[in-house]
């Protein structure tokens, strides 16, 4: 019995490329931000997302219609809430991407796992890899997926936006005298802040700060000590969702009337869903950092 | 000697059937049953190809569930034998690889291996099995001399090798920043969401050898349960099989550590089970073990994977929490 049973499997394992192999309808070959050559559809109508970034780029695109999955922690647009999740970006469930029939996989390198898109294409889907990781790659991103997902037009004038908004923060901040020390935590327990190599970093340094935790590790863990020893003139913290545990980090810096920023009020809590994705809201925490750094600039025009 | 009595035969090839039913039984269930609710209807019409074949369910089952029941049963398997090995040698009904601290062991040796950039197979597998022999010279070192035969000595070296393995990979875990090891806490805790066919056949051409072995080696583990000397007496070279055995062992458990992460107790539940109702002779134990193992680790998988709505859990969750309620069992049952 057995015998048969594993005969009908090798047997069905072997015809199985073949069922596969069905001819593609109407595709182009186009090369992803690891340079490598993807075979995906003209139209494709399927599309699963890997990351809540992906998400929010195609909804900014308009090409929300195009996505039939999602994953768990894609909550922006609100829309996005109602499609099926894949599992979280860096635990996918590939059986629940293959349910789905995707004719396009988008993923990011930063957070999905090497191995999902290796059995994505093992399984003939095709899977867009994107590699954002500061301002000027987000907006390529954004073009790319716009020319994915045929919305050439949508993603040329999102993108000519986003940098109109750029380059206004950039001439604000040229006129600052001062550039004030910036203590962004993402991390409450240990406390975690951005080294260089982050778009928060980046957004700090256009938003006319100095980011006290710069350095070649990406996201460094400080002391209390430490931070004191800074002497930061700003503290941001970003919270998800979990406000209230935010807030009572807030309290434990103010025990220190010393520190600058705590004399002055300039501890903030911000939502970190403005500074953890790499997407056109990006924008938004930028112009956010900006009015928080240098209220003074942002009155000016107002 | 004349081991090979028509009786043993017998005994051996009526557990081992019995086993491969449930087996086989297990790999259709686990197929037939996924995060997306495909009906079990559904699942036999298209095996039985009664139905017009659908070449998305088709993927499903049989390249994504397939592969992933075989690699249950494959590490259920060598693990149900590295802890029937381990109580056998050091005897101990309480010895198991990841108690003993041997998987904590391979899995620095794997988490190296993956930082330094090498290939599942042979470089992660290589090193884990680096850190297994590793720790388990340790143990036996540290439990060299007649230490040997006691319990606590055992397993206290054994927890402290686990904690300080735990040390380890705490620290290799946070000096690194690598993306690479996103995925580290469900490996740790075993994950076996992303075998394929190609990890199934490498898999399999490592442990088979090794079941072979653990196998023709069966009858001089009965005899060295006996006693050393009285093993000698049988002519047992009891150096050669213990060694040979230990490398065997580890060598499995290093294979399914670099592929599936830490899944503890397996060894310990199944040799226990298995031996209430087949009895102590490791001739009829370890092809029990092998395809009992197999089964008992495809259910586990199956509980796994579709228990939450939230998405699946690691399965070491699941072995953990049967496997070591049982330990503390056994441990008060023994000291009694």
């Amino acid at each position: 019995m057995i015998i048969f049973r594993y005969i009908t499997v090798v047997f069905v394992i072997a015809i199985l490329p073949l069922i596969l192999l069905e001819p593609i309808a109407a595709a182009k070959t186009v090369t992803d931000q690891l340079g490598r050559r993807v075979t995906v559809p003209n139209e494709p109508q399927r599309v699963v997302s890997l990351a809540p970034s992906i998400t929010e780029i195609a909804f900014a695109l308009d090409q929300g219609h195009r996505l039939q999955g999602v994953t768990t922690y894609s909550d922006f647009p609100p829309e996005a809430l109602k499609l099926p999740k894949v599992g979280s970006y860096v635990h996918l469930d590939l059986e629940k991407i293959v349910a789905l029939k995707p004719d396009l996989c988008i993923a990011i390198k930063d957070g999905n796992p090497r191995v999902i898109a290796q059995r994505l294409e093992s399984l003939k889907i095709p899977v867009y890899v994107v590699h954002p990781n500061n301002l000027e790659t987000i907006m390529k991103t954004v073009l790319e997926i716009g020319t994915l997902l045929n919305a050439k037009d949508q993603a040329s004038h999102l993108v000519k936006n986003m940098d109109l908004r750029i380059q206004r923060v950039k001439s604000l901040v040229a006129k600052a005298t001062h550039r004030p020390r910036v203590f962004f935590q993402i991390g409450v327990s240990p406390i975690v802040s951005v080294g260089t190599h982050t778009f928060i970093h980046e957004l700090i340094v256009i938003a006319g700060g100095t980011n006290l935790a710069s350095g070649s590790i990406s996201y460094p863990r400080f002391s209390r000590e430490k931070v004191l020893a800074f002497s930061p003139e700003i503290i941001i913290i970003t919270s998800m969702a979990r406000k209230t545990i935010f807030e009572k980090v807030k309290a434990e810096w103010e025990k220190w009337p010393n520190m600058p920023a705590v004399r002055n009020q300039r501890i903030y809590v911000e939502d970190s869903n403005f500074f953890d994705r790499p997407t056109p809201r990006l924008v938004d925490g930028l112009e956010l950092l900006l009015r928080l750094i240098h209220p003074e600039l942002v009155e000016k025009i107002q | 000697m004349n081991t090979k009595t028509p009786h043993i035969i017998k005994r051996v090839v009526t557990a081992s059937s019995f086993l491969i039913l449930l087996l086989g039984f297990a790999i259709v269930l686990g197929i037939s049953m996924g995060s997306t609710d495909s009906g079990i209807k559904d699942i036999f019409q298209n095996l039985l190809g009664t139905k017009e074949p659908d070449s998305m369910l088709y993927t499903i089952i049989w390249q994504i569930r397939f592969p992933r029941v075989l690699l249950a049963a494959l590490v259920g398997a060598a693990l149900s034998l590295g802890g029937l090995v381990f109580q056998a040698l050091l005897r101990n009904p309480l010895a198991e690889p990841y108690i003993l601290g041997i998987s904590g062991g391979s899995a620095i040796g794997a988490i190296i291996g993956i930082l330094a950039g090498l290939s599942r197979f042979p470089g992660v597998t290589l090193t884990a099995f680096t850190g297994s022999i590793a720790t388990l010279l340790l143990i036996l070192a540290m439990s060299s001399g007649q230490t040997i035969l006691k319990k606590d000595a055992l397993l206290l070296s054994g927890v402290m090798v686990n904690a300080f393995c735990a040390a380890v990979i705490m620290f290799l875990v946070s000096i690194t920043q690598d993306s690479r090891l996103h995925n580290i806490i469900f490996w740790l805790m075993g994950d076996l969401s992303l075998g394929d066919m190609k990890h199934v056949g490498i898999l399999a051409a490592t442990l088979l050898p090794c079941f072979f072995l653990v196998f023709w080696l069966s009858n001089p583990m009965n005899l060295l349960l006996m006693g050393k000397e009285m093993a000698q007496t049988l002519g047992v070279n009891i150096k050669a099989v213990t060694f040979t055995l230990l490398v065997a062992t580890s060598f499995m458990v290093s294979a399914t550590v670099s592929y599936c992460g830490l899944v503890g107790f397996v060894g310990l539940v199944m040799p226990h089970m298995l031996r209430l109702v087949f009895g102590p002779d490791h001739r009829v134990l370890v092809p029990a073990c092998i395809f009992g193992g197999g089964t008992y680790m495809i259910f586990c998988d199956l509980v796994a994977r579709t228990f939450s709505k939230q998405g699946e859990m690691p399965v070491g969750v699941i072995t953990a929490m049967i496997g070591a309620p049982l330990f503390i069992y056994l441990l008060k049952r023994s000291s009694r």
